[in-house]
């Protein structure tokens, strides 16, 4: 099999391409392969086999529907939505619950989530992640999914909202009350603590 | 050692297995348009669904529960199909709600204000068989001469067209008319309990242009 060389070409020539000439699809899905995984992984926690059986069929839904792709978006917002519904329909059907993988969480997550709450000193210190980690895992679905976009995944408000299907306004709401959230959750376990 | 497959190689690998094809546009441009019409025939019934309702409390003249009804489940309707539109995600929930009610009440009052709500009133009463049935006039609409709607007893009568009515106030009409239709089996003979349609000439004379049996909704309690 002869694979197609596609540095040159953007998202949206190769979809055109694609249309007839799934060799074309492979350099898409070679492009984001890595990037949906992590993505998966970040907010299912599954197994690699099963991240696996998602994005291929992902891949699968979408190099189908590649005439419905609405260019109005970015591809990667569009691409980001059927996996993300693939993996949340996965989710439902095996009766697992959305948890964060927060095995690569960065600084400036850490920094926003814990402003304006009283983790104390000594929490910010060894297991600081894991203990992040059991805090998220009681946030609502939405919450979840919606942090791992805008702080994970890089996405600004308009990639959220094409990929979650939810105004913008809504995402920022989203935000905002994960966070609430978060420190009500932090209250809560300090409380039972002490 | 065995290098191990990516999923873009086991992706495409089964894409020409199986034969896989992108689905045509075609196919996504009759599902779109059907949508969108689908939603443009709801947005229809629910503007006649408010317009006729409005008919019926306005005017006083039909009892509007079906027709109210009827706006009710085309409003969802047309929520429902609008929230599966692409895009429809970029808009909060009461703004679509706000501007399907809008887009129903402005272009219902409309169509109440210019008549088509009357209009198409009297012509569902003539086109469709157990209409008036399920959407009655109210009582107080057969004892209003000036809209053109009267009934009461016959006390009188010199011909088919030309007799004397006691309404159900005790005052007398004189009733006259040509070629007028008469809707069901009724004879013209005193004493006989009729609704009539047409116009008021003058304080005590009307013209008819239908005849009608004096049955169907709470003719006890008007008498």
């Amino acid at each position: 099999m002869i694979k197609k060389n596609c540095q040159n070409f953007d998202d949206r020539e190769l979809v055109a391409l694609s249309i007839n000439d799934s060799q074309y699809f492979f350099c898409l899905m070679t492009r984001y392969e890595e990037k949906l995984s992590n993505y998966v992984r970040r907010f299912t926690y599954l197994p690699d086999d099963d991240i696996a059986d998602i994005i291929e069929d992902s891949f699968i839904n979408a190099y189908q529907h590649l005439n419905d792709c609405d260019c109005n978006l970015k591809f990667s917002s569009w691409l980001y939505r059927i996996v993300h519904n693939q993996a949340i329909n996965f989710i439902k059907k095996n009766k697992q619950s959305l948890k964060i993988d927060m095995t690569d969480s960065d600084d400036n997550f850490i920094d926003w989530l814990v402003a304006d709450t009283n983790i104390e000193k000594e929490t910010l210190t060894l297991h600081f992640s894991d203990y992040i980690k059991t805090l998220l895992e009681k946030l609502k679905p939405e919450y979840k999914e919606v942090l791992v976009l805008k702080f994970f995944e890089d996405k600004d408000y308009q990639e959220i909202s094409d990929i979650l299907q939810k105004p913008m306004g809504t995402v920022a709401t989203l935000i905002s009350r994960a966070k609430i959230q978060f420190k009500e959750v932090y209250e809560k376990e300090n409380q039972y603590q002490r | 050692m065995k290098k191990k497959i990516s999923i873009s190689d086991k992706t495409l690998k089964t894409i020409n297995k199986k034969h896989l094809k992108p689905i045509p546009k075609w196919e996504f441009v009759i599902k779109n348009w059907g949508l969108w019409s689908t939603l443009i025939l709801c947005l229809l019934l629910l503007i006649v669904g408010l317009a006729l309702s409005l008919f019926g409390i306005i005017d006083n003249v039909i009892v509007p529960y079906l027709w109210l009804f009827i706006a009710v489940i085309f409003f969802i309707i047309s929520y429902f199909i609008f929230e599966k539109t692409k895009g429809a995600y970029h808009f909060p929930k009461w703004q679509v709600f706000t501007v399907i009610i809008f887009i129903g009440l402005t272009m219902g009052a409309a169509f109440f204000k210019v008549g088509l709500a009357n209009r198409l009133d009297q012509q569902l009463e003539k086109e469709l068989p157990y209409y008036r049935h399920m959407v009655p006039m109210k009582l107080e609409t057969w004892n209003n001469p000036s809209l053109g709607y009267l009934s009461g007893t016959i006390s009188k009568v010199t011909n088919d067209s030309n007799f004397e009515l006691k309404d159900f106030n005790g005052k007398v009409w004189n009733i006259t008319g040509q070629n007028i239709l008469i809707k069901g089996r009724i004879s013209i003979v005193p004493s006989v309990e009729i609704k009539l349609i047409g116009s008021q000439i003058d304080g005590s004379s009307f013209n008819a242009t239908e005849i009608r049996p004096w049955t169907g909704m709470g003719k006890n309690i008007t008498k």
